[in-house]
C-alpha cells in the first residue's frame, strides 16, 4: 500500500486578475520507507508539491491521499492535526526558535504529541540529538550553532516524533558542501534505521547522487520519475 | 505548558522594546496612583479643614438664615433657651457646642479699610469645636471676659497688623444703624484652612452682641461630634427641636461643603479619565508588541504550524509574552507608584509651585496637600493591567496564529 498518493494534482493562484498554475495536473505514488528528491529548476512547483503534501495547502483540483486516507478536502483544524501526528519537515533556513536551545526545539515538538513523563521525554530528545550528530550541544541555542548544526536540530526535531514522512524544502541550500553531506547522510541513515520516508526537494547535485528516486518537476509536471538500486 | 514556558521566554527576546513598554506601562500607573493619592488626599484634607476650622460637624440654624447664610445678615437669628440648649446636650457623641454670631464688617487699621466677615465666639465653647487655638503663631486666643480680636496672618499682612494693634470693626446693627467694635489684636493665627486667615476676625460674642444689638441671639450653634455620625445626628436633632416646636433645622457639614464635595465629584470623573488614558496606553503597547512580534516571527509562526500546532495554542503562546508584559509594567508601575505616594504622604506638594495658596482654587488647603494611602488602587489597577493586558493581545494574538502557513513559512 502506497504511503502517498496524489492524483491529477492541481493548483492555480490567483495573482490579481491572473490566473498562475503552479501545477498542472501532478499524479505521484511513495512508498513507505523511500527516500526521494524533487528536483527541476525554479518556478517549476518544486515548494508547492511539498506545501500539497505536507497538508500546508490544499489542491485547486485533485486528490491527496495520505496512509490511504484522502486529505485534499480537509479544513485547516483537521489537517494541522494531520501534520501534528505524521509529518515531519526540515526547512532550508532551519526555523529555529532562538530563544530555545537545542534541546528545548527538539522538546518542543514531541510536547505537542508525546505526554510521557519528563525522564522518557528526556531520553527520547536526548537520543535522537545524539542520533544527528549534537551530544554535548544540547543547551546551545541556535546563534551558538554553525548551519550545519542548525540544519541538524532541524532534522531532529522533525524526527523526534517519528513522523512516517518527512519533507525537506532544499535542506542544504544554506550550507557548504561538508555540512551538506553531513546532513543528507544523517537523513539517509534515518530512512535505513527508522524507515521514515524522506521527500526533499533540491537544487543540489550531491543531494540527487544519494535518493533512490528522483523525480524531475517540470513547469508544474513531472517530466521524469527515476528509481535507482 | 511548553506553550507556557516559550511565551515567558519570549519575554527575553527584543530586550529594549519590551523594556520600553514596561516602563511606558508603569510610568502611566505610577503616574494614575500619584494622582489617585493626592486627589483622595486633597479631599481629606478639605473636609478636614472644614470641619476643624469652620463648620464643625453640624451646625444648627433657622432654614431661613441657612438659605441666605453667605449673606451674614442679622435676621432670622437663634435667640438661646434652656429647652433648646437641652435638646442639644442630649445628642449621642456631642463633643462640643459653640454659639456663633457671624456678621459683615470693615477692618479700618487707622489708614485703610477691608471687608471681612466678623464671628463672634464664646471661646470655651469655640475652643471645644475648633482646633484654630493650635495655629495661634504669634500672640494667643484672647481670655474669657478680655474685649481682643484674633485675626488671620494674612488678614495681618494685608493691614499691616501685629500683635497688640488696636483695630476698628465698622459694623451695622440689626437696627441697621452704624456702630464700631474697637478691640486689641490678642493673637494671629495661621491655620491650614486658608479661608480662616485671609477674612475672618474672632471677636468675643458677648462684644459683637452688645455692637450689634441682638440681645442673646446668635446666628448658628457649631456642633462637635464622633465623625461619620452627622447624618443620623442631624435628623435626630431636627425631630428634637420639632418635638419642641422650635422650627430649628440641623445641617451635616456636608451641606456648607457642597462646593468641595462637588469639586470631589469633578475629581473622581478626572481619575476616571486618567484610568482611562492610563489603560489605554498600556493596550496600545501591548497590541503594539503583539503584532510587532508577530510580524518578526512569521516564519516561526509558520513552523509552528507546520508542526501542527493549533491555532489557539500559537494565541496562547502570545498572549503569555503580553501579560507577562502587562504583569511586569503593573508590578513596575505599583513598585514606581508606591515610592510616589510615600513621598507624597510624608513631603506633601506644595500648592506655592502651582502659585498661591488653595483657596485660589476653592479648596480649603494653605499650602501643601498630603498624600493618602489608598492600597485597593493598588491591586485594583495591577488585576485591571493584567486583564487589559491579556484580553487588549487577544486579537493581535488570533491574527498572528491565522496566517496562512505557507505565507508565513515563506513570509510572502
Amino acid at each position: 500500500m502506497s504511503l502517498l498518493e496524489l492524483n491529477k494534482v492541481k493548483k492555480i493562484y490567483q495573482q490579481g486578475k491572473i490566473k498562475v498554475p503552479a501545477l498542472r495536473g501532478v499524479n505521484l505514488e511513495v512508498e513507505e520507507g523511500e527516500f526521494t528528491t524533487i528536483f527541476g529548476p525554479s518556478g517549476s512547483g518544486k515548494t508547492t508539491l511539498l506545501n500539497m503534501i505536507g497538508c500546508l495547502d490544499t489542491p485547486t483540483e485533485g486528490e491527496i491521499r495520505l496512509n490511504d486516507k484522502k486529505v485534499s478536502d480537509l479544513s485547516r483544524k483537521a489537517l494541522a492535526m494531520i501534520r501534528r501526528f505524521n509529518i515531519g519537515f526540515v526547512f532550508q533556513s532551519y526555523n529555529l526558535i532562538p530563544v530555545l536551545t537545542a534541546y528545548e526545539n527538539v522538546e518542543f515538538a514531541i510536547r505537542l504529541i508525546d505526554h510521557s513523563s519528563e525522564s522518557q521525554m528526556k531520553e527520547k530528545v536526548l537520543k535522537i540529538l545524539a542520533e544527528v550528530g549534537l551530544k554535548g550541544l544540547e543547551s546551545r541555542r541556535p546563534n551558538e550553532l554553525s548551519g550545519g548544526e542548525k540544519q541538524r536540530v532541524a532534522i531532529a526535531r522533525a524526527l523526534v516524533k517519528e513522523p512516517k514522512l518527512i519533507l525537506a524544502d532544499e535542506p542544504t541550500a544554506n550550507l557548504d558542501s561538508e555540512n551538506a553531506a553531513g546532513v543528507v547522510d544523517i537523513m539517509r541513515k534515518m530512512n535505513k534505521e527508522l524507515n521514515t520516508t524522506f521527500i526533499f526537494s533540491t537544487h543540489d547535485p550531491m543531494v540527487m547522487k544519494y535518493a533512490k528516486r528522483c523525480i524531475n518537476l517540470k513547469d508544474g509536471m513531472i517530466s521524469a520519475d527515476e528509481r535507482r538500486e | 505548558m511548553f506553550s507556557f514556558k516559550l511565551g515567558l521566554k519570549n519575554l527575553t527576546r527584543q530586550k529594549r522594546r519590551n523594556i520600553l513598554i514596561i516602563l511606558v506601562i508603569a510610568f502611566a500607573f505610577s503616574s494614575y496612583l500619584l494622582m489617585d493619592s493626592l486627589m483622595n488626599g486633597m479631599e481629606e484634607m478639605s473636609f478636614d479643614n472644614i470641619k476643624n476650622y469652620d463648620t464643625g460637624n453640624i451646625q444648627v440654624a433657622y432654614p431661613e438664615y441657612w438659605e441666605d447664610r453667605e449673606e451674614l445678615l442679622l435676621e432670622n437669628l437663634i435667640y438661646l433657651n434652656p429647652d433648646m440648649e437641652e435638646s442639644i446636650k442630649n445628642v449621642d457623641g456631642l463633643l462640643g457646642m459653640s454659639p456663633e454670631l457671624r456678621f459683615k464688617a470693615n477692618l479700618n487699621n487707622g489708614i485703610d479699610e477691608v471687608a471681612v466677615r466678623g464671628v463672634g465666639i464664646s471661646i470655651e465653647q469655640y475652643n471645644q469645636v475648633f482646633a484654630t487655638q493650635n495655629y495661634v503663631v504669634e500672640g494667643s486666643m484672647f481670655a474669657p471676659g478680655e474685649s481682643k480680636a484674633v485675626i488671620g496672618v494674612s488678614l495681618a499682612e494685608l493691614m499691616d497688623l501685629k500683635v497688640n494693634d488696636y483695630i476698628t470693626l465698622l459694623v451695622r446693627t440689626k437696627d441697621d444703624t452704624f456702630n464700631t467694635i474697637d478691640v486689641e489684636i490678642a493673637g494671629l493665627v495661621r491655620a491650614p484652612n486658608p479661608m480662616i486667615n485671609n477674612g475672618i476676625v474672632f471677636v468675643p460674642l458677648d462684644v459683637a452682641r452688645q455692637a450689634l444689638n441682638v440681645g442673646n441671639a446668635v446666628s448658628m450653634i457649631t456642633l462637635k461630634t464622633v465623625s461619620g455620625d452627622e447624618d443620623k445626628v442631624t435628623k435626630e436633632l431636627t425631630d428634637s427641636f420639632k418635638n419642641i416646636n422650635l422650627d430649628l433645622k440641623a445641617y451635616s457639614w456636608k451641606e456648607s461643603a457642597s462646593s468641595v464635595i462637588a469639586l470631589s465629584a469633578a475629581k473622581k470623573g478626572g481619575i476616571g479619565a486618567i484610568l482611562s488614558v492610563v489603560l489605554l496606553i498600556g493596550m496600545l503597547g501591548i497590541i503594539n508588541n503583539v503584532i510587532l512580534s508577530a510580524l518578526e516571527r512569521t516564519e516561526e509562526i509558520g513552523m509552528m504550524k507546520a508542526l501542527g500546532m493549533r491555532e489557539w495554542e500559537i494565541v496562547f503562546v502570545f498572549m503569555v509574552e503580553a501579560t507577562g508584559i502587562g504583569i511586569l509594567g503593573g508590578l513596575a508601575g505599583c513598585l514606581l507608584g508606591y515610592a510616589g505616594v510615600s513621598a507624597l504622604v510624608k513631603y506633601g506638594y506644595s500648592i506655592a509651585y502651582i502659585g498661591g495658596d488653595g483657596s485660589a482654587y476653592g479648596i480649603p488647603i494653605l499650602d501643601r496637600i498630603y498624600g493618602t494611602w489608598n492600597y485597593p488602587a493598588f491591586s485594583f489597577l495591577f488585576i485591571l493591567g493584567i486583564i487589559i493586558a491579556i484580553l487588549s493581545s487577544i486579537l493581535p494574538s488570533y491574527w498572528a496564529a491565522h496566517k496562512d502557513p505557507v505565507k508565513a513559512i515563506y513570509h510572502r
